[in-house]
C-alpha cells in the first residue's frame, strides 16, 4: 500500500519535540542488546494491531488498540499519542512511527502504554510543547494531497478536542460563530494558529485588548465584531 | 532759572488769553480754553503782558537794592551798552553771585533791613486779591503790583510760607465750592452742569492765581523738591475735596453713566457736557479708577442684557447688523467724548458681550439659513464680525458641517441620483461665490470646502463616480442642442472639479470608457474636439497612464477610417462584394476598449459574405491578428418600403437581423424569430420590444402589450406612417442595461483586487520582511481607490494561502516574502 501522502511540511514538525530521535540515533540505540529486546517487544505489539496486507495499523487496528487500553478512540490522548509518534496520516500508524513513539514512552505493552498516557498529557500541556501539538493536530487532519484547509464542521470538533479543556469559553463562542457565519467554509493553518494566539493573548470575554488593526486574521476580526454586537 | 524759558511761557499764557479756542497748548491749560472765558480774566491777564517788562525792571531792581553792586555795574557798563539783551543774559549767568559775596565782605554795616511787617502786609494784598478772584470780584490792586509783591516775597526767601498761605487760601475756597454742590439738584443733568461750572471756575481761578504767582512757580516750586506747581496744587486740592464730598463724585459718575446709557438707548444727550466732565476726570487723574472701571462694567452689563434680548427677538442677519452698528457707535463715542485709551477695552467689552458669548447660538440659529439663502452680504458681515473676536474657527467648522449636511442630502438620496451631479455643481458654485465674496477668499475656508466636498462625494462609494461619468456622457452626446462650445468647455471644467474629489477614479474611468466607446462606435459624439479636450483635461489631472487606453480608442477610430478607405479601393472589395450593401468596420484593439460579452447572431447571408471578404482583406494586410465580430455594437441603415411610404431606418444589427426576416414572411412567432436569428433570449426580447412597442412601431405585436411574452407573434406593420423620412430606432443601443452596469462595476472591483495583490507583492518583494501595520500604511499610500483595511487583510491572507507570503513564526505581526 502507498506510503502516505507525505508532504514536506508534515515530515518535519517545526517545533521542538522534547525527545527527538533522528533515524540514525534510533539505529544506534537499537544496536545495544537490551534495547534490541525492548524493540522486539515493541515490534511485536505493532504487528498485533497491524493490518497484515498493508503492514500498518489502520483505523480498525487503532480502534482495537483503544479498546484494549480502555480509552475512547476519539479521546484527545489518542491524538497525543499520534503526536508523540509523529504520525503523518490520520488513522494510520506505520512501524517507524510506532517505534519512535513507544520507545520514547518506554512502553512495550498495552498496559505500559496506557500508564504512560497521563505522563504524555502532562508533557504536552507544557506551553512549549502545546503549540507544536496544536499545530500538529491541524496538519494531522489534512488527509488529501495539497489540502491546506479544513472544513468548518471538522474544525469545530478539533477545537473542542484540543482547546476545549483549556479555553472553554473562547472555544464555545468561536464554534457558535463559525456555525452561524457564512463567509468561511474552511479554516486554514494561519487562521487556526491565529485563534490559539487569540486565546492566549486576548482578555475574554471583554476583548479589551483586541485591536483589529493588528495582523489578526480577518475571521477573528469578524468574530470579535460579532461578540461585541452580541454583548451590546 | 534762566530768562528765555520764562519769556516763552509767559507769552504762552498770553496767547491762551487772546486766542481762546486754540488747542495746541499743554493739557494744563486745557480747561481755560472755554468759550465762556470771562471778560474779566482776559483783562486782568492783559497787564501780564507788561509783566515781561517788569521783569526786566526787576532785574534792575536787584541792583538798585544793592548799592554796593552799583560799582560793579559800572564796571560792566560797556557790556550793557553794547547789547542790552545779551548783557542781561550773560550778567544773569555770571555776575550775581560775585557782587553778593563782595557785598557781604565789604559793607557789613550798610546792610538794609526790611520793614518788620513787610511779609504780612504783602500777603494781605495778595490774600485780598486771591479772595477777589475766588469770589469773582474786581480787586483794587492791579495785577502788576501783585506780581511785584510775589516777586519780592520770593526774593526775600519767603516763598515757602507764601506757597503755604496760597495753598491754605485755595483749599478753603475749593472745599467750600465742592461742599456747596452737596445736595444740589436731584436732576442729574442739571447737577452735572453745576459740577462742570464749578470745575470751569476752578480752572479759570487757578490760572489767574498762577499768573499772579508765576514767579513763585518758577523759583520756589522749581527749586524745592516734592512741591507741586500751583496748577497741580489746585488740581490736587480739587481731587481731595471731591473725594471728601463723595456724594458729589458718586453723583457725577452715576450721572455720566446714565447719560451714556440714555444715549445708547437712542436719546440725544449733551455731548459737550460729557466731554468736559470726562476731561476733568482725566485732568484730575481719576479717569480710569473712578470712571472707566464702572463705565466698562456698566457697558458689559448693558450689552450682556441687550445681546440676550436681541438674540431672542431678532433673526441673525438683523442681529449682526445691530452688532455692527453698536460697535460703530462705541467707536464714535471714543472719538467724541471718551478718553482714547478707553477704546480698546470698550470695544472688547462690547464684542465679548454681543458676539463672543453668542457665537454658537448665532451659528446654530442663522448660519444654515444664510448659506441656504446665499446671503452674500450678511455672511460677509458675519465673517468680518467673527474675525474680530477670533471666532473664524467656529465659522469654519460650521461651514464644514453645513457642506457635509447639505451635501449628504444630495449624495445619499438614491431617488435623486439623476440630479446628483447638477446639484453638486450648483452647490459648489454657490459655495465658491460665497467664499470669494463673503469669506474674503480665506485660505483655510477654501481647504475646508475642498475637504468637505471630498468627504461627501465619497460618502457613497463608486456611485458618484459613475454618475459623473454619465453626466459627461450626456453632455458629450450628440443632440445636446443649445449649448455652445464654450459652455460645454465650462461645464467640463466644473465637472472636473468634482472628479478631482473622487477617490475611486477607476470607477469613473470604467464608466467613462464604456460610454465613450458607444459614442464613438455609434457615431453619437457631439464633437470630437470636445471629446479630445476632455481627454486632455483628464490627462493633466491624472497623468497619461490614466488616459492611455482612452487615447488608444481614438487612435483605433482614426485607423479604422483608413482601413475602410483602403478596403474600398482593394481588389477583393471591387470583385467580390455583394451589391446593394455598404459596410464600414471599426477595428478595435482589445484592451483599449471595454470588454463586451460575445453575442451570437445568425447574420443574413449578404452580411456574412461581406464580413468574410473584409476579414480576408484585413488579415492579408495584418497577418497574425485575430478578428472577432462584436455583433452587439453593429448598427445599420435599412431601406424599408412601407405601403404608405418609403423610409430609411437607423437600427442596430440585431434589429436588422430581425427585420430582414420579414422580407420573406408576414407573421412570425417569437420562437420562430428566436430560432432563425439565434439572438440571446433577453436581448431578443429587448430588440422586439424596441421594434413593436416603442415610439417607432415598424412591427406589430400580437397580442398587444408592453412586454414580449413567449407566445407572442409579430407582423409587419402595413399601416406604418411617420412624418420623417429617416427614423432612428436604435436608441436601445445607447441605453445602458442593468447587466452592462453590473459587469462594469464588477470589472472595476476585480481590477482592484489584482491591483491590491500586485501592490502587496511589489512592496513585500522590496522589503522582504515587513510588519502588518507598515504594510497596510504603504498600501494605503499606493492604492488610488478607497479600500477598507478588512479588504486588504483578505488579500494578504489570500497571498499567505497562495504562499507568496508567510507569517513570521516568532512574530505573528510580521510577514516574510516567499521568493
Amino acid at each position: 500500500m502507498m506510503r502516505r501522502s507525505a508532504s514536506k511540511k508534515t515530515g518535519q514538525p517545526n517545533s521542538t519535540n522534547p525527545i527527538t530521535y533522528s533515524p540514525s540515533d534510533l539505529f544506534r540505540t537499537a544496536s545495544s542488546k537490551a534495547s534490541s529486546k525492548e524493540m522486539e517487544r515493541i515490534d511485536n505489539l505493532f504487528y498485533a494491531y497491524a493490518n497484515r496486507s498493508s503492514g500498518m495499523i489502520d483505523p480498525e487496528g487503532i480502534e482495537t488498540l483503544c479498546s484494549d487500553m480502555e480509552v475512547d478512540h476519539t479521546d484527545v490522548r489518542i491524538l497525543m499519542l499520534a503526536w508523540k509518534m509523529r504520525a503523518e496520516k490520520q488513522g494510520y500508524f506505520i512501524l517507524e512511527e510506532w517505534r519512535r513513539g513507544l520507545k520514547a514512552l518506554r512502553a512495550d505493552t498495552v498496559s505500559k502504554l496506557r500508564k504512560a498516557l497521563p505522563e504524555l498529557e502532562k508533557e504536552i500541556r507544557r506551553p512549549s510543547n502545546f503549540v507544536d501539538f496544536y499545530s500538529y493536530s491541524f496538519r494531522y487532519c489534512l488527509t488529501e494531497e495539497k489540502q491546506k484547509s479544513i472544513d468548518i464542521e471538522s474544525i469545530c470538533q478539533l477545537l473542542d478536542l484540543v482547546l476545549g479543556s483549556q479555553f472553554r469559553a473562547q472555544v464555545d463562542y468561536f464554534i457558535d460563530y463559525l456555525k452561524i457565519q457564512s463567509d468561511y467554509k474552511v479554516i486554514n493553518m494561519d487562521q487556526w494558529m491565529g485563534f490559539f494566539r487569540f486565546c492566549n493573548e486576548i482578555s475574554f470575554p471583554d476583548l479589551n485588548n483586541y485591536n483589529p488593526d493588528l495582523a489578526w486574521p480577518l475571521v477573528l476580526d469578524n468574530f470579535v465584531e460579532w461578540m461585541q454586537a452580541k454583548q451590546s | 532759572m534762566s530768562l528765555p524759558p520764562t519769556k516763552r511761557s509767559l507769552s504762552n499764557a498770553n496767547s491762551n488769553a487772546t486766542a481762546s479756542s486754540s488747542s495746541s497748548s499743554s493739557p494744563h491749560f486745557h480747561p481755560s480754553m472755554k468759550k465762556a472765558k470771562s471778560q474779566a480774566v482776559a483783562c486782568s491777564l492783559d497787564p501780564n503782558k507788561n509783566g515781561l517788562h517788569h521783569h526786566h525792571n526787576q532785574d534792575d531792581n536787584d541792583v538798585v537794592f544793592d548799592p554796593s553792586s552799583m560799582a560793579l555795574d559800572d564796571d560792566s557798563k560797556p557790556d550793557d551798552a553794547r547789547a542790552p539783551a545779551a548783557a542781561n543774559l550773560s550778567r544773569k549767568k555770571a555776575t550775581p553771585p560775585q557782587p553778593a559775596k563782595k557785598l557781604v565782605i565789604k559793607l557789613v554795616k550798610a546792610k538794609p533791613t526790611l520793614p518788620t511787617n513787610f511779609e504780612e502786609e504783602t500777603w494781605a494784598k495778595l490774600k485780598s486779591a486771591i479772595n477777589a478772584i475766588f469770589l469773582k470780584q474786581p480787586d483794587s490792586c492791579d495785577l502788576e503790583k501783585l506780581y511785584q509783591a510775589v516777586n519780592n516775597l520770593c526774593l526775600h526767601k519767603m516763598g515757602g510760607s507764601l506757597y503755604q498761605r496760597i495753598e491754605k487760601e485755595c483749599e478753603e475756597h475749593i472745599s467750600a465750592a465742592l461742599r456747596s454742590l452737596v445736595g444740589q439738584s436731584p436732576d442729574l443733568v442739571v447737577f452735572l452742569s453745576l459740577v462742570e461750572k464749578c470745575w470751569q471756575d476752578l480752572c479759570d481761578q487757578m490760572l489767574m492765581i498762577r499768573g499772579i504767582a508765576l514767579y513763585l512757580d518758577r523759583t520756589y516750586v522749581k527749586q524745592t523738591p516734592n512741591v507741586r506747581s500751583l496748577w497741580d496744587m489746585g488740581l490736587q486740592l480739587f481731587r481731595k475735596h471731591l473725594s471728601l464730598a463723595s456724594e458729589v463724585e458718586h453723583k457725577t459718575v452715576t450721572g455720566l453713566l446714565r447719560m451714556i446709557e440714555s444715549e445708547r438707548l437712542g436719546e440725544a444727550v449733551e455731548r459737550t457736557l460729557l466731554n468736559h466732565l470726562l476731561k476733568m476726570f482725566t485732568a484730575l487723574g481719576i479717569y480710569s479708577e473712578s470712571f472707566e472701571k464702572p463705565f466698562l462694567e456698566c457697558t458689559s452689563e448693558f450689552y450682556a442684557a441687550e445681546g440676550m434680548k436681541y438674540m431672542q427677538q431678532s433673526d441673525v442677519p438683523d442681529y449682526l447688523k445691530h452688532v455692527e452698528m453698536r460697535l460703530h457707535e462705541e467707536h464714535e463715542r471714543c472719538l467724541l467724548y471718551l478718553d482714547a485709551l478707553t477704546r480698546k477695552p470698550l470695544i472688547a467689552t462690547a464684542e465679548r458681550q454681543l458676539l463672543e458669548r453668542h457665537i454658537p447660538a448665532i451659528l446654530d440659529k442663522g448660519f444654515m439659513m444664510l448659506m441656504d439663502g446665499h446671503r452674500i452680504e450678511d455672511l460677509q458681515r458675519m465673517y468680518s464680525l467673527f474675525s474680530r473676536v477670533n471666532a473664524l474657527e467656529s465659522l469654519r467648522q460650521a461651514l464644514s458641517s453645513y457642506i457635509r449636511r447639505t451635501g449628504q442630502g444630495i449624495v445619499l438620496d438614491e431617488e435623486k441620483d439623476k440630479d446628483m451631479v447638477p446639484s453638486l455643481l450648483e452647490f459648489k458654485a454657490s459655495l465658491d461665490s460665497i467664499w470669494e465674496e463673503s469669506f474674503s477668499k480665506n485660505e483655510a475656508f477654501c481647504n475646508t470646502i475642498k475637504d468637505a466636498f471630498e468627504h461627501l462625494i465619497n460618502l457613497r462609494q463608486n456611485r458618484p463616480a459613475e454618475l459623473i461619468a454619465k453626466f459627461l456622457d450626456e453632455k458629450l452626446r450628440a443632440g445636446n442642442k443649445g449649448t455652445s462650445e464654450e459652455e460645454l468647455e465650462g461645464t467640463l471644467d466644473k465637472v472636473l472639479v468634482l472628479f478631482r474629489f473622487i477617490q475611486g477614479k477607476d470607477v469613473f474611468e470604467a464608466f467613462y470608457k464604456k460610454d465613450l466607446a458607444k459614442r464613438l462606435l455609434l457615431g453619437k459624439s457631439a464633437s470630437i474636439d470636445a471629446e479630445k479636450s476632455m481627454i486632455s483635461k483628464l490627462k493633466t489631472e491624472c497623468g497619461s497612464q490614466f488616459t492611455n487606453k482612452l487615447e488608444g480608442m481614438f487612435k483605433d477610430i482614426e485607423l479604422s477610417k483608413e482601413i475602410n478607405e483602403s478596403f474600398k479601393q482593394s481588389s477583393q472589395a471591387r470583385i467580390k462584394l455583394p451589391s446593394g450593401i455598404e459596410m464600414s468596420v471599426h477595428v478595435l484593439t482589445t484592451g483599449y476598449w471595454p470588454t463586451y460579452p460575445p453575442m451570437d447572431v445568425r447574420l443574413p447571408h449578404e452580411l456574412n459574405v461581406y464580413q468574410d471578404i473584409f476579414k480576408e482583406f484585413y488579415l492579408s494586410k495584418y497577418s497574425g491578428r485575430r478578428l472577432m465580430w462584436q455583433n452587439s455594437l453593429g448598427h445599420c441603415v435599412l431601406k424599408a418600403d412601407f405601403p404608405k411610404g418609403k423610409k430609411e431606418l437607423a437600427v442596430s444589427l440585431f434589429q436588422t437581423v430581425v427585420l430582414m426576416l420579414f422580407n420573406d414572411a408576414q407573421k412570425l412567432s417569437f420562437q420562430d424569430i428566436k430560432d432563425s436569428t439565434g439572438i440571446e433570449d433577453k436581448e431578443l426580447r429587448r430588440t422586439l420590444q424596441s421594434l413593436a412597442c416603442g415610439k417607432v412601431r415598424v412591427l406589430q405585436k400580437l397580442p398587444k402589450g408592453r412586454d414580449v411574452e413567449d407566445d407572442d407573434s409579430f407582423v409587419f406593420n402595413e399601416g406604418f406612417t411617420a412624418p420623417l423620412y429617416r427614423l432612428k430606432v436604435n436608441a436601445i443601443q445607447m441605453k445602458e442595461t442593468v447587466e452592462e452596469n453590473t459587469s462594469t462595476t464588477e470589472r472595476v472591483f476585480q481590477d482592484r483586487q489584482y491591483q491590491v495583490d500586485a501592490a502587496i507583492v511589489r512592496i513585500m518583494k522590496t522589503r522582504k520582511v515587513l510588519s502588518h501595520t507598515l504594510l497596510i500604511t504603504e498600501l494605503f499610500q499606493q492604492l488610488k481607490f478607497p479600500i477598507k483595511p478588512a479588504d486588504l487583510k483578505k488579500r494578504i491572507e489570500s497571498l499567505i494561502d497562495r504562499e507568496y507570503l508567510e507569517r513570521d513564526k516568532n512574530n505573528p505581526q510580521i510577514y516574510n516574502y516567499l521568493a
